[in-house]
């Protein structure tokens, strides 16, 4: 499973002035709601045939669901927010939101300078073309023109190790090799800003000690970080804030150890 | 003018994504990109004999416009068909973030671009074998295709939207197309006096054929009448105008729909 990748989506809402008193990111009653469609209510318990028939007819029905509500915070310039909260909180939602993927339905949000998120691995890859082209694709997507990918190669490569598979079609990859092109590729730019999801923490079993060291390298490169995950052990080591989300509403926002402590806390009374 | 180098560094690598997909799509082939010339040669060889006799019309006058019309529409289909789903095939990329939503209808209207391009040594061939040779009418053939292409711009822009949020949208669209291919004069020719043939008056409501006409017409020696240089104008301006309102308003919404 390669559910590991970044993606980089430079959609600055405002960009200019650059003194580091003004707060990175500033969130102000972010609300986010939803449209969903989901089937009529059908019990295939007493008929599984009914699943080809609804599904023809293709009954169903449009609800909309708010994903964020009211949600408030800011980041200032050197800081590292962590973002805690069960499944289903809002954490990756809040990181698309912060990537410029969703607009939020009300409240404000200025992001000040270039956000890079890494979310999923797979993607923007053509499994169809060679390690070296899909190098040129994503650079391309990353808004880099054919030179500066050029210059950049030669140090892509290198981490990647790929040695002569570089040449090979990308289907021909293992999961490991994938992984490496893919975060050797989508750290070729540093951010301003870094988003990371959940990922960082949960594939430990094959993230080796390189990957995390290149991943590392760039959270100190960034001059902002927010990283969604359930490793409270990283988080603490690697975050100044923590935002505890619960039912996409904050429900503490302030210093990590407090937030960890809170969370904790929350879980075990459920 | 740093924000004009801006986006001619943007439509540029564009270009350059487009026509790196194109190519890859073609690699397992043994053709490649060739089977965009076989297929139309194919279908103007064995049809255009057949078509020519059921129409009664010269095969030295109907090859050609069968030909150019073909091909242009081709292009227009590109354009319709494609768009309803340019957002949902794109959903991974839109959800990570790797390219905006302009930039993902843009890549859609290039490649359908390229794809015309490379088909265009078919016009070429048939023109040398029957020896037509315009001279002034390419140039105003090209201006014909620009405003062409300029629709298609508003359409993808357009049918993108209404196709994430409305997923029928793609069947109507094909629908609609395939009526539309037969009721065009691509297969047969209008009569020269009663302009509109079997159609009757009714061709002139057909905006596919206008858009075809200023591009092809002028190759084949003939004169565009003016209506269809004005429908042409219209369609293309107000699309493009209704359409960049249209996309403020509700581009932001994608991402939720798809």
């Amino acid at each position: 499973m390669t559910d590991t990748e970044l993606a980089g989506a430079p959609e600055p809402v405002h960009g200019r002035l650059d003194h580091s008193a003004t707060p990175l990111i500033v969130a102000e009653n972010l609300t986010l709601r939803v449209p969903i469609i989901k089937p009529h209510e059908r019990s295939f318990l007493t008929s599984p045939l009914q699943l080809f028939g609804s599904l023809y007819l293709s009954r169903q029905q449009r609800l909309t669901v708010s994903l964020l509500h009211g949600l408030s915070f800011s980041l200032a310039s050197g800081e590292r927010l962590g973002v805690i909260g069960p499944n289903g909180a809002g954490k990756s939602t809040l990181l698309r939101l912060l990537a410029g993927i969703y607009q939020p339905t009300s409240g404000r949000l200025s992001v000040r300078g270039m956000t890079r998120g890494l979310f999923d691995v797979s993607l923007g890859m053509n499994l169809e073309a060679t390690g070296l082209e899909n190098i040129y694709i994503r650079g391309l997507h990353m808004g880099m023109r054919l030179g500066e990918i050029r210059s950049l190669v030669p140090s892509v490569l290198d981490f990647a190790e790929l040695g002569t598979h570089i040449d090979k079609p990308l289907m021909t990859y293992s999961t490991g090799m994938r992984l490496r092109l893919a975060i050797a590729v989508s750290t070729m730019i540093e951010p301003d800003i870094l988003l990371l999801d959940e990922w960082i923490g949960t594939g430990d079993s094959y993230f080796n000690e390189k990957i995390k060291k290149r991943v590392m390298a760039l959270i100190e490169g960034s001059r902002g970080l927010i990283i969604a995950t359930h490793n409270a052990k990283l988080m603490s080591s690697l975050c100044t804030r923590g935002l505890v989300l619960e039912n996409g509403a904050a429900a503490f926002h302030g210093p990590i150890d407090e937030a960890l402590a809170l969370y904790q806390n929350r879980q075990k009374q459920r | 003018m740093p924000e004009n180098s801006q986006l001619s560094t943007n439509l540029n690598s564009m270009i350059q994504i487009a026509a790196f997909g194109f190519l890859i799509n073609y690699r397992k082939t043994m053709v490649g990109p060739l089977w965009l010339l076989i297929g139309p040669s194919l279908f103007i060889v064995v049809l255009g004999g057949l078509y020519a006799k059921i129409g009664a019309t010269e095969p030295d006058k109907f090859i050609p416009h069968l030909s150019v019309g073909l091909i242009c529409w081709t292009l227009i289909t590109s354009f319709t068909n494609q768009a309803p789903t340019v957002f949902q095939r794109a959903r991974t990329q839109i959800l990570q973030a790797g390219l905006s939503l302009d930039n993902i209808a843009m890549l859609s209207i290039i490649t359908s671009v390229i794809i015309f391009i490379h088909q265009i040594p078919i016009i070429l061939v048939v023109f040398f074998l029957y020896g037509i040779s315009p001279t002034f009418g390419v140039i105003q053939s090209l201006v014909g295709l620009v405003f062409l292409i300029a629709s298609g711009v508003w359409v993808t822009r357009l049918l993108a939207i209404l196709g994430a949020r409305f997923r029928d949208l793609s069947e109507i669209v094909q629908a609609i197309m395939r009526i539309a291919f037969l009721v065009t004069p691509i297969l047969w020719m209008p009569a020269v006096a009663e302009r509109g043939g079997a159609l009757g008056h009714y061709l002139l409501y057909n905006p596919f054929f206008h858009f075809i006409e200023v591009v092809r017409a002028p190759l084949l020696g003939n004169t565009v009448e003016v209506g269809s240089w004005i429908v042409v104008l219209v369609v293309t301006a107000a699309g493009n105008i209704f359409t960049h309102f249209f996309s403020r308003s509700y581009l932001r919404f994608v991402p939720l729909w798809i």
